[in-house]
């Protein structure tokens, strides 16, 4: 059984009167259990031409209702640039230029096709993934 | 008015090399430099109930504005998990303990953000939620 752990500080000195401080660490476990992940598709990162869409992750190549976690970062430097992120043709966000992302994925194919599919707003953007299975 | 938000994902064991992952975003308006600069606050919520309910509901002024949702299941229970949908759509389950971190388009007021103790029974006990958004958009505060 691996041990991967998420997590996540949220902090601001000057968002509120008081300063801002939220922490939180996940073991990362298959679902509904306390066995930790033990699959990965590893860190890669994906550089697009264009504007059109693409699928990062396609749900048919993952089981369905698991407890699947996504990982995505925009790499771009320039302020406006963004990856539009969908889940079966679902806008969730417009991910910025550094931002990122940490998502449970249900990975449905039989209801809904819920592919990860990111459209950039510019060409030659490159965008960085991990996908941590529960297979 | 600077937010940063610091993910790191690490393991030993997961691959043959281990994993160590680090990132942090600084959090900003859409397509800016400008520092997010509204926050509905840190809120917590139990679910007793397998009904959906609507954590955030999306307003039409923040279609593509930025926002940022922050949602954590503090259960205890690793096999209770709450289902989290966007416009309807299943995004994940939150099993206990995990949390999610992810940017908001509100591309339309269907847009909203729900969550269901799917499996809860009045045996498992409530499940606690938490959440907060970052945002830019002003709509959130409830017209008089």
């Amino acid at each position: 059984m691996a041990t991967t752990i998420a997590s996540i500080n949220l902090t601001s000195a000057d968002l509120l009167s008081d300063s801002l401080s939220i922490s939180a660490i996940a073991t990362l476990t298959t679902a509904g259990s306390s066995t930790g992940l033990t699959g990965t598709e590893g860190l890669g990162r994906k550089k697009t031409a264009n504007t059109s869409e693409y699928t990062l992750f396609a749900a048919a190549n993952a089981t369905d209702d698991k407890a699947h976690k996504i990982y995505l970062k925009n790499m771009s430097t320039t302020a406006s640039e963004y990856f539009e992120v969908q889940i079966a043709d679902v806008v969730i966000g417009r991910l910025y230029a550094g931002d990122w992302a940490f998502l449970p994925w249900s990975a449905d194919s039989t209801g809904t096709n819920c592919d990860i599919d990111i459209t950039p707003s510019a060409n030659d953007m490159t965008i960085e993934y991990m996908l941590l299975t529960d297979e | 008015m600077a937010t940063t938000a610091t993910l790191t994902l690490a393991s030993t064991d997961i691959a043959g090399d281990p994993v160590s992952v680090s990132k942090v975003a600084t959090l900003t308006k859409a397509g800016t430099l400008n520092d997010l600069d509204q926050s509905i606050g840190l809120n917590r919520v139990h679910l007793r109930s397998t009904t959906e309910k609507v954590l955030l509901a999306a307003n039409a002024e923040g279609n593509n504005l930025a926002a940022k949702v922050y949602m954590i299941n503090k259960s205890e229970d690793a096999s209770l998990y709450i289902t989290v949908k966007i416009n309807a759509q299943t995004t994940g389950k939150l099993y206990g303990g995990d949390f999610m971190f992810i940017p908001w388009s509100q591309t339309d007021t269907s847009a909203s953000i729900k969550v269901a103790a799917t499996n809860w029974t009045s045996s498992t006990g409530d499940i606690p939620v938490e959440y907060a958004l970052f945002h830019e958009d002003t709509d959130f505060l409830t017209n008089a």
